[in-house]
């Protein structure tokens, strides 16, 4: 007997958790419930704190372990250099809407793949200052570049539909985000904990421009909050 | 090569404090502590660069151990800013100096978040002293400013008093801009008791306020909040302090007098409830749980009924020992041995109040049971089968043996074939009366009989229940029929003619015939009279001192026994009393309950006392009559049911 009540109750947890996070309707129906353009904002603003915090915490990891005597920072190279990316408060909001949008989307995707690789290169590398963990944290961050990602696109899409924002942001490929030629492993002779670590090091870079450029361009969009 | 790097940092760390110009605020390590300083310390270098609104930063630099070089001027700040594909950048100088803080101030205009700076120390000669680690990026080097606005607000105290809580909320600062997101804070909540030097840390918080659980009250308590950007590491400066102090809570004394009069209000409340009901108990159970009433037999004591005994019984119901009908007028009845009388002895009874216990001096009474001194004393008095002193009513006395043979005979009519001894009936007799009853019968009854003269003694169709049928005022109490009894009665049937109106001439007729034994209560709640309405029925009537005239009460006792006209040979006897005679309710019947039933006539009509095949009855209830086998107890069983049938 309590079984089947457990099982009744489960059906209707269920059921309700169901109803209480619907997904983003395609179609439009009425009783969908399809969330507003300040919601999307949130969601998209969380994660990218979350992707942020990450980095940040892959890196100090990273900087635990390397050896005093690495001096290679100032020649560090991030790969991302041929985006070009509003450095200012000012300038991001100069910017405009669809330009910022658009950096923004070329970021996440210019990322996608060398953080894949990143995962990839940290779980077969043998040195014993990476750990599992370090991979493991790895793999989440791709993950969670790729859901950004989406996320974004998704919503340039409704603001287009809103009309906030206009038609020139295109659509972008991970081929036409770097113009410059692509970063990669296999051409550095270096060791791989090294390149790890520049990756990284641009990786949390760049995850707090798409944070902060997030953050503008809410305030630039949504008028009504207080920015 | 961590011990190295640490123990380096170490020496830098002792080489900082030892300077003077260290204790400027905001001073910290440009480098953190996994890098080496490829500077010598002495040289100048640069102590920090901060950011507090990640829009602009100043840099702070120091001569070291060159102390030509600490003259305002002797060194220029030269910044590199990597940025872009090109590293043709060159180096630019600090647009801002602050000579007097040694300090390179880069305002809005000359600062770029998320591009890498690098610094540098010039003189006049163009001596540079650089470092590659004093390289950065504007996002890693702000430290927000502390919050400002701290205030508190008590929570909770706990049930103790000892203890409280408190929530902190404070303001961003102001430099800091939160508002559209350009730095995303984080604080760090540190309190102390004052006393002591360690502090505790609360968790991170986004929020602008917190909460403090667990302070001790009468203990001062510092709290200051410092915050840093999300996801990095640089803490900004700590806040100015907060002095938190709660002295002793009034709350607390204000509630203990409530709580004890609460507690006090309730016990006395329970206490004169219990009060109330111990005093009230009687009262409460006859509320709650009324006395169910039980069926009694006035007269008869119901211990005697539960116990079995049977004997005594019998003798009571026979008319034994105190109970019994007042003695009539025996001079009437002198010469028919016939008829028996119960006396009533109204002096004796005791007309206290009224328990079961009273029930067997009743039953003795109603049933006249002999006493000793009657059985004994040969005197002419037949009537000594009552109690000792009493002699009211008694006009004459009987022969000696006449009394034993009387009483035998009457408890032999009465008692359902169960033949009496003498001993049996002296020692009822001699018993001594009980308690009286329950205002029911007042005066003691005394039976009398008188039986005919070596008449054979049957026991047969006596009923072993008389029922009371009717009790008179006088103190006697009418008995439904025992058809055994024959009971002379001349005067007193007149004298209760005179007394009991309403029934009718039978009584008038002196007959050989049946009678009626009458025990009459002066005090009697009784409601009914059996009915005798034979000519030939005698009435005794309890020789009371005031014999009630007029017709019986309602507050009567009337024992009518009817005696059996087969074990005489009267004539004229119309036996059997029917029920529903047209006569008035006083002398009504309740022959039906207890009455043996004789014979069924060919109408299916229970002949009750049927008259003798012999002598056709001449009462107005006429029925045939069918030959009964005895009955020696008064119910009928079924199988006897079947010899009725017609």
């Amino acid at each position: 007997m309590t079984k089947v009540w457990f099982a009744v109750i489960l059906v209707y947890l269920k059921l309700w958790m169901r109803v209480g996070t619907a997904p983003i309707c395609a179609y439009g129906e009425a009783e969908c419930h399809v969330p507003s353009l300040a919601d999307l904002f949130d969601r998209v603003i969380q994660q990218s704190s979350r992707m942020h915090g990450l980095s940040n915490d892959l890196h100090s990891e990273f900087e635990k372990h390397l050896f005093p005597s690495r001096i290679l920072i100032g020649k560090r190279k991030c790969h991302m250099y041929g985006i070009v990316t509003p450095d200012d408060k000012e300038n991001a909001q100069r910017l405009g809407r669809e330009q910022l949008t658009e950096v923004i989307l070329r970021l996440l995707v210019a990322w996608g793949k060398p953080l894949t690789q990143l995962y990839q290169s940290m779980s077969q590398d043998q040195n014993p200052d990476v750990n599992h963990y370090s991979s493991n944290k790895a793999l989440e961050i791709s993950d969670i570049v790729h859901e950004l990602r989406d996320g974004v696109a998704k919503m340039a899409e409704k603001m287009k539909l809103l009309g906030v924002l206009g038609n020139t942001v295109g659509y972008i490929t991970a081929e036409t985000s770097v113009p410059s030629s692509a970063f990669s492993f296999e051409k550095q002779g270096e060791h791989h904990s090294m390149d790890h670590h520049d990756v990284l090091y641009c990786f949390r870079r760049d995850s707090n421009k798409v944070k902060t450029y997030l953050r503008i361009l809410k305030c630039t969009i949504l008028p009504e909050l207080d920015c | 090569m961590a011990v190295s790097s640490s123990l380096s940092n170490l020496l830098l760390l002792v080489l900082m404090t030892s300077l003077d110009w260290l204790s400027t605020p905001g001073s910290a390590f440009l480098l953190d502590r996994h890098h080496i300083h490829s500077l010598a310390p002495s040289e100048p270098h640069f102590t920090e660069c901060v950011s507090r609104d990640q829009a602009t930063f100043r840099c702070w630099w120091s001569p070291g151990n060159f102390h030509n070089l600490s003259y305002p001027g002797a060194l220029r700040v030269f910044y590199l800013k990597k940025e872009g594909i090109s590293h043709t950048s060159e180096w630019k100088e600090c647009p801002e100096y602050n000579y007097s803080d040694r300090e390179c101030f880069f305002d809005a205009n000359h600062t770029s978040i998320w591009t890498r700076y690098c610094m540098q120390l010039r003189t006049q000669n163009n001596v540079t002293y650089y470092d590659d680690d004093d390289c950065f990026t504007v996002e890693n080097i702000v430290r927000p400013d502390p919050p400002v606005s701290l205030n508190w607000t008590l929570l909770k105290i706990s049930p103790s008093g000892q203890s409280y809580d408190i929530k902190v909320n404070w303001e961003p600062p102001p430099s800091a801009d939160v508002k559209s997101y350009w730095m995303r804070l984080e604080y760090e909540i540190q309190y102390r008791d004052k006393n002591t030097t360690h502090w505790e840390s609360l968790a991170m918080v986004p929020q602008t306020q917190q909460t403090i659980y667990g302070l001790d009250i009468e203990k001062e308590y510092e709290v200051h909040i410092r915050c840093r950007m999300h996801a990095f590491t640089k803490f900004g400066q700590f806040s100015d302090s907060l002095f938190i102090l709660v002295t002793e809570i009034p709350n607390k004394e204000s509630t203990f007098p409530i709580t004890l009069v609460f507690v006090f209000g309730v016990t006395g409340v329970v206490i004169v409830i219990l009060l109330i009901v111990v005093s009230q108990q009687h009262r409460l159970m006859m509320i709650l749980l009324p006395p169910v009433p039980v069926p009694k037999i006035k007269g008869i004591d119901p211990e005697m009924l539960k116990k079995g005994k049977l004997d005594e019984l019998n003798f009571f119901l026979s008319g034994g020992g105190m109970g019994g009908l007042p003695t009539y007028a025996p001079d009437y009845y002198q010469d028919e041995p016939w008829v028996e009388f119960i006396e009533v002895d109204a002096e004796d009874a005791e007309a206290g109040e009224k328990e079961e216990n009273n029930q067997s001096s009743d039953t003795q009474r109603l049933l006249g049971l002999p006493q000793p001194v009657s059985h004994h004393t040969n005197t002419g008095c037949s009537n000594a089968i009552s109690f000792p002193d009493d002699d009211s009513g008694r006009a004459s006395c009987y022969d000696p043996d006449l009394p034993d043979q009387d009483a035998l005979l009457l408890m032999a009519t009465l008692l359902p074939g169960q033949p009496e001894d003498r001993e049996s009936t002296l020692d009822v007799a001699d018993r001594a009366p009980p308690a009286p009853e329950r205002g029911l019968l007042e005066n003691p009854l005394l039976v009398q009989t008188q039986s005919q003269s070596g008449g054979p003694r049957t026991w047969v169709n006596t009923d072993f229940y008389a029922q009371v049928s009717n009790v008179m005022p006088s103190g006697g109490v009418v008995l439904s029929p025992g058809q055994q009894l024959r009971i002379q009665e001349e005067e007193e049937e007149k004298k209760k003619k005179g007394n009991n109106g309403p029934r009718d001439t039978e009584a008038k007729k002196q007959q050989e015939l049946p009678f009626q034994l009458l025990v009459v209560d002066p005090e009697g709640s009784g409601g009914y009279t059996t009915e005798s309405y034979n000519n030939a029925q005698r009435q005794i009537i309890s020789s009371t001192p005031s014999p009630p005239p007029g017709s019986p009460r309602p507050g009567e006792y009337q024992t009518i026994v009817q005696p059996q006209p087969a074990s005489s040979t009267e004539e004229n006897q119309c036996p059997y009393i029917v029920p529903d005679s047209p006569q008035p309710a006083q002398f009504f019947a309740p022959v039906a309950d207890y009455t043996v039933v004789q014979e069924v006539n060919s109408q299916h009509s229970l002949l009750l006392n049927p008259p003798p095949r012999h002598s056709p009855p001449p009462c107005l209830p006429q029925h045939a009559l069918k030959a009964l086998p005895a009955m020696p107890i008064g119910y009928i069983t079924p199988d006897l049911l079947e010899n009725f049938s017609p």
